[in-house]
């Protein structure tokens, strides 16, 4: 155990104590804090604070008050500004005095449509703010009772629930709309790359002669476990640290946006999270270590593993007809293949409540399938750990004698 | 009690033998030497003594019975193929190597300070492994293989890329070992060095067992009726009892005829007045054997 225990070590902090790591691990978080600051900047300098005008040609804003509030840092509160006339709203507009003008026509009340003109669209949050503008100051609700002016200044907003209210969809909410893609992303980057890591060491091991040694001071499983268990646990330091920077990016941005501070992870949805991916976990990391044994050089290595990137990512390559159909044939299928179960679950869970029935199934699969790689690793390591500048053939892999 | 004792081990792999029926025993306190050609199955021998794979047939033992994890502390190997992690610092890399033989982290500081500069590696302790030399690096695999205080040190061509210094002074630590009751197979094609450090000698080709025992036993087993003579003054054109007299690099090889012993020989030097600085048995170089069975041996495999 304590020679496990100091593969892990060594393992772990070869990789998570290098310069490499550091910049893989800021790399991401680094590149979209970037994104976001460059987006801020621009919004920032982009957005326009200009007035809107608008000309109420069917009389319905009685006595308009400018609406309360300040707005958001992206969309402050603007000014809507009266003209009598089509005539002086245009002049205003080419005067670049407004931004845009509204027209309410005189069938407003019925149709209850609104004519923009603009040079460049005005931002939606603007629009909304006219809309909000309007329904505060129309007069034709007067009469009506308080509550239901209160109801009627509300727009509506269109929740999708599942029939057994375990999930639900706020329109609107792209955060959570996104949490398939995001959390698919971040899973491929990590288990590829704590699993690059893992294969780099066995290659690394092979080529550099130094298992001859390891192999007559521990025992072939020993090695295993501690690489397996130790680059593992670089893969989940990886997601661990950019967990609490999406954390820290969701306290900071919801300063800015409110919607993010109600984000919160569905207690289901993080539970499949971690039955799935711990097995996708042992079972990409197996398989690289097998690659690893059976290859002589990093990088052929390297091109026979960018097979198990192409089969982990092909639900993203599959993804519309999946979110359309996420209970279809093609979407169980990729669900019960083990190599895409992760990202397939991840994505259906977003738009339908997968039956528990067809999740045990398929991480059972994933488990046996995990159990296999990890056997198919230690027959591969003990056939290969030895042989310098010779590959192992498939057939001697899955020959009935084992030779060194 | 020996230390290996292998009983008839036979390894084949596929339709090549390369281990046939091996019987041998190395004890504490002794330098044995695996010799052999090329392809012999001298690493394949050392790996079935390792554990890292098994015997067709026959039996191993070592340390006093089958190999364990307990056992595996106790054994410093020094492959054929050296191999160090490169992309760490030395000491890193050799004190991990270390507490994979058993030994406590924080106990593998002072010895490996003690061999780091016995050395001559101290001052380059901190350096990556792929920035020594390759003699830095032969050495770095040495305090590897004995930093744990093995009870039995297996080293394969362990003076290749040492200049002579350094090849004195692991020769000299290799004695200090043996003379500390550590046993210590020692596999090489330097004869030389097998003449200078081991006590007994296994030659082994295609796997058959060809020669075994003591570097006497067989140097007497091989030695001819020569002596080698150098003398201060010319030597006499005919000696008693000798056939030939032949040159060599200012010595002479005086080959005796049948029923002559080399002290009837020194003796009629010394009475014709010849003036010699040394007057010894020819023994045959270990490499002159070798060269010698091994030619026999590929002419009966090709008969």
């Amino acid at each position: 155990m304590t020679k496990i225990l100091q593969i892990i070590k060594y393992e772990y902090t070869r990789h998570v104590f290098e310069k490499r790591f550091l910049f893989s691990l800021l790399s991401l978080p680094g590149l979209l804090l970037g994104m976001g600051l460059l987006v801020f900047l621009i919004s920032i300098i982009m957005v326009n604070t200009s007035p809107i005008g608008y000309v109420d040609r069917a009389a319905v804003l009685v006595d308009p008050q400018p609406l309360e509030g300040e707005g958001t840092l992206f969309a402050p509160q603007i000014e809507f500004v009266s003209y009598p006339d089509e005539e002086a709203a245009r002049a205003a507009l080419d005067q670049e005095i407004i931004q845009a003008y509204y027209i309410i026509p005189e069938t407003y009340p019925e149709s209850l449509e609104v004519k923009l003109v603009f040079h460049e669209l005005p931002e939606s949050a603007y629009q909304s703010q006219f809309n909000q503008f309007v329904r505060q100051n129309m007069g034709m609700f007067d009469d009506l009772d308080p509550l239901v002016q209160e109801r009627l200044q509300d727009t509506s907003v269109i929740t999708v629930s599942s029939l057994d209210r375990t999930r639900q969809m706020v329109e609107g909410d792209w955060l959570m709309m996104s949490l398939p893609f995001i959390a698919g992303v971040i899973f491929i980057i990590v288990v590829l790359s704590s699993g690059g890591y893992l294969l780099q060491a066995v290659v690394e091991e092979k080529e550099n002669r130094t298992m001859e040694i390891v192999i007559t001071s521990v025992t072939p499983n020993q090695l295993m476990t501690g690489k397996i268990i130790g680059n593992i646990g670089v893969g989940l330091t990886q997601l661990l640290v950019w967990l609490v920077f999406g954390w820290i990016a969701l306290l900071v941005g919801g300063q800015f946006w409110p919607f993010l501070q109600d984000f919160s992870l569905p207690a289901d949805y993080s539970l499949v999270m971690v039955l799935v991916l711990i097995p996708s976990f042992v079972m990409i990391a197996a398989f690289m270590a097998a690659i690893g044994s059976t290859m002589t050089e990093m990088q052929e290595a390297q091109q026979i593993s960018g097979l198990f990137s192409l089969l982990v990512t092909i639900p993203f390559y599959v993804i519309m007809p999946i979110m359309e159909n996420p209970n279809g044939t093609l979407a169980r299928v990729l669900t019960f293949f083990p190599f895409s179960t992760p990202i397939t679950i991840l994505t259906r869970m977003g738009f339908t409540t997968i039956p528990i029935g067809e999740l045990a199934l398929s991480i059972t699969i994933l488990v046996a399938f995990a159990c296999f790689a990890i056997w198919f690793a230690g027959r591969a390591f003990h056939m290969g750990m030895l042989r310098y500048g010779k590959k192992l053939t498939l057939k001697e892999l899955f020959g009935k004698r084992v030779q060194v | 009690m020996s230390t290996i004792t292998t009983n008839n081990i036979t390894k084949r792999f596929g339709k090549t033998t390369a281990v046939d029926q091996l019987s041998f025993d190395v004890y504490p306190g002794e330098i044995f030497g695996l010799l052999g050609p090329n392809g012999a199955g001298k690493t394949t021998c050392i790996r079935m003594i390792l554990d890292i794979f098994q015997p067709d047939s026959g039996e191993i033992s070592v340390l006093g019975g089958p190999m364990t994890d307990e056992k595996k502390n106790r054994i410093g190997y020094l492959p054929e193929e050296r191999g160090l992690y490169q992309d760490i610092p030395l000491q890193r890399c050799l004190t991990f190597l270390a507490t994979l033989k058993g030994m406590p982290e924080k106990t593998v500081g002072p010895k490996l300070t003690h061999y780091l500069k016995q050395f001559d590696l101290y001052d380059v302790r901190d350096k990556k492994v792929k920035e020594l030399s390759k003699g830095m690096q032969q050495k770095a695999q040495l305090i590897s293989t004995l930093v744990h205080d093995p009870d039995l040190i297996i080293i394969d061509e362990p003076f290749t890329a040492l200049d002579p210094v350094n090849t004195e002074m692991v020769k000299d630590l290799l004695k200090e070992k043996r003379d500390e009751g550590k046993a210590i197979v020692m596999s090489t094609h330097q004869m030389n060095q097998v003449e200078a450090l081991c006590d007994r000698i296994l030659l082994i080709d295609h796997g058959h067992q060809v020669l075994y025992g003591t570097l006497k036993e067989i140097q007497d087993e091989f030695a001819s009726r020569d002596i080698l003579v150098t003398p201060r003054s010319p030597l006499p054109f005919a000696i008693d009892g000798v056939m030939e007299i032949r040159e060599l690099n200012g010595r002479y090889l005086l080959a005796l005829s049948e029923g002559t012993e080399p002290h009837q020989v020194l003796k009629t030097l010394i009475n014709q007045g010849t003036e010699m600085t040394a007057f010894e048995v020819a023994i045959p170089p270990l490499n002159q054997i070798f060269i010698q069975v091994v030619r026999k041996q590929a002419r009966e495999q090709h008969d």
